[in-house]
């Protein structure tokens, strides 16, 4: 038996063992989820100020779909990518220059703009995987920093001031309606994908590459193809969402997109929830939400925002390195709706 | 001014610009040579120093040159603080150099949000009279804050040089950078060598906090911009390598100093990460230096 037919059958073990925890109770809790999720904005006709309910949500499935596509990278594969903010500047810039030149909704481009992300996170993969580590992290740094001074400099995208985008033409009731669908379906579309990858042959050979590369080629996967391929997926929704984001702002501006900060919270939601897991993203982004939330509310100082995302990270990173649903796994402890592993 | 004068000028500015950036750059290579530690907030704590510099400036007229005596002090003590709070309890496992990374990125975070809470984002600058005049060679000049700025860098580079040669302390840090299990066999105390290393990375960083403040006006956001140039100079000189620290601040400032002459000056930071990049590409060991990669 060689090694890649060993793969195969402890996939298949695996694969049967996931497919039996799949109970009845999870799927009722995720198509409540669901439901819920999808009847919300119903609300905006019996509620008063259900736009800042919106807009939390949103920017919850936002984050979401932006911590499940790192992860798929920085998770799975275990290639901490500092520079991810990249992809959701090339979508947003994308979209918005042909909303501005031609008139076109950044709605209808956004899936293109995801397949440009998708397409430069390939090419970008295919130099810097070459490099692994802290070699790695840094190349992600300097890619950010690059784009950055790129942009800034850029005429036809507006330099340092950016550009602006008409409003979404609508009654100031329905404005963030349309956005909630929007990330919502990609916060499924990112979590689906995500799901998938990691309950696939592909996503075993990603979870190798993790543990030993070394170890990982010689077993017959073909780390190289595999490491780019998870590239270019995370960088796939990241596009499509800041195609979205940027419309929704109404302006697009490299102070926005392109600071490490970005980078550094995408980060900090997945290691927060427990990177490699299909549920940890989604935990840390919900988290994440709260807390920013909370210091923006009782601090109100973009500074101590950033003191705070550091502290966080420095805590999570020296005492639960798993992250939330990692170390509660480790101790038994993940409620089976969190366990989608 | 003739073609040979001006390449001969830039020459010099280059240089004299070569020599901080060396400075900056030492501390950061000591620390990855003795602990594999790549320290993102190198540059954010930098600024600190040059934060205590303004302020001693501004409010005693302390000379920024001068008040390197308080900040490579002070500087080394942040630096065992920062060793003793977050690395000495760490475990070399397997994912170890991507834990500190990550790490080192959150310290510079609170740093600068610190900084930015305190201080506002506004530029600052010290203005010693020194900063704005210059000594004239017929047509060419040297500006002589650059100059003391270079030839200070220099000579505390040397310093380093010889306490790693000749301390017993020195010997040891060069043994864990060599070997750290087999320094560790033979007698070497890695903690020790380690906290020392840690805080003299960090001084050289103050000292060159301190000079850079009459030359580059800075606020806190302004050190990702640092250490991206810091990481491209030292990955081209080789990470641990005091030489290739120096060479490669050499030769990326002249190359940079060229760039902004000859494409204008807001292209000469592109020259600093395009290298990084292709360097980490091509040759990620550097020039005098061992892989990067640490499992």
């Amino acid at each position: 038996m060689t090694a890649h037919n060993a793969v195969n059958v402890t996939l298949q073990h695996e694969q049967d063992a996931i497919l039996g925890r799949v109970t009845p109770g999870k799927k009722w809790f995720l198509v409540s989820l669901l439901l819920v999720s999808f009847l919300t904005p119903v609300l905006i006709f019996f509620v008063n100020g259900m736009n800042y309910y919106l807009h939390m949500l949103l920017t919850t499935f936002m984050y979401i779909a932006l911590a499940s596509s790192w992860n798929m990278i920085g998770g799975f594969t275990g290639y901490t990518s500092l520079g991810h903010n990249v992809f959701l500047a090339i979508g947003g810039y994308f979209s918005g220059l042909i909303f501005a030149e031609l008139g076109i909704s950044p709605f209808i481009t956004a899936p293109l703009a995801g397949l440009i992300a998708g397409a430069l996170g390939l090419a970008f993969g295919l130099i810097s995987l070459r490099t692994r580590g802290p070699a790695f992290i840094i190349s992600t740094i300097a890619m950010v920093l690059l784009l950055k001074l790129t942009f800034d400099r850029w005429d036809l995208i507006g330099g340092t001031g950016g550009m602006s985008l008409p409003f979404l033409k609508v009654p100031s009731m329905y404005t963030k309606v349309p956005f909630y669908y929007g990330m919502l379906l990609l916060a499924i579309g990112a979590v689906y994908l995500s799901y998938r990858i990691r309950h696939s042959k592909f996503g075993l050979g990603l979870r190798a590459i993790s543990q030993d590369e070394v170890k990982a080629e010689v077993a017959g996967i073909p780390t190289n193809r595999y490491k780019i391929l998870a590239f270019a997926a995370s960088a796939l929704f990241v596009g499509s969402v800041g195609a979205r984001y940027g419309y929704y702002l109404t302006y697009l501006r490299p102070n926005i997109f392109l600071t490490v900060i970005v980078g550094a919270q995408l980060v900090l939601m997945s290691v927060l929830g427990g990177k490699g897991t299909v549920s940890g993203p989604i935990v840390g982004a919900v988290l994440f939400i709260g807390i920013n939330e909370f210091f923006v509310a009782s601090l109100g100082s973009s500074e101590l925002n950033i003191v705070a995302t550091g502290v966080l990270l420095a805590i999570v990173l020296l005492f639960f390195p798993a992250g939330i649903v990692g170390s509660l796994k480790e101790a038994d402890r993940l409620p089976s709706i969190f366990d989608w592993d | 001014m003739t073609d040979m004068a001006l390449i001969i000028q830039l020459l010099f500015i280059g240089v004299s610009l070569g020599g901080v950036y060396a400075l900056m750059g030492s501390g950061l290579t000591i620390v990855f040579g003795v602990m594999r530690i790549v320290n993102i907030a190198h540059a954010a704590l930098m600024m600190v120093a040059s934060y205590v510099t303004y302020f001693a400036y501004i409010r005693i007229g302390m000379d920024p040159i001068l008040s390197i005596f308080l900040t490579i002090p002070l500087m080394y003590f942040v630096g065992v603080i920062t060793y003793k709070v977050f690395f000495s309890r760490l475990s070399k496992g397997i994912r170890y150099g991507e834990l500190t990374v990550l790490l080192t990125f959150s310290i510079a975070l609170i740093v600068e949000g610190l900084l930015g809470y305190f201080f506002t984002n506004t530029y600052r600058s010290t203005s010693p009279t020194y900063s704005t005049s210059a000594f004239l060679f017929g047509e060419l000049f040297l500006p002589k804050g650059q100059f003391y700025a270079t030839i200070l860098s220099i000579v505390l580079i040397a310093a380093l040089w010889a306490f790693l040669r000749y301390t017993r302390i020195g010997n040891a840090i060069r043994a864990t950078m060599q070997n750290p299990t087999a320094a560790q066999v033979v007698g070497v105390n890695i903690e020790k060598a380690s906290v020392v290393a840690f805080g003299i990375g960090l001084a050289l960083g103050g000292a060159a906090g301190s000079l850079s403040t009459y030359m580059f006006p800075f606020y806190p956001g302004k050190h990702w911009e640092w250490i991206g140039i810091l990481l491209s100079l030292i990955v081209l000189g080789g990470m641990g390598s005091l030489l290739g620290a120096l060479v490669g601040a050499m030769l990326l400032a002249v190359t940079a100093t060229f760039v902004s002459h000859y494409f204008g000056p807001t292209w000469s930071a592109v020259t600093f990460f395009l290298a990084l990049f292709l360097i980490l590409l091509f040759r990620p060991e550097g020039l005098f230096g061992k892989k990067m990669e640490v499992k």
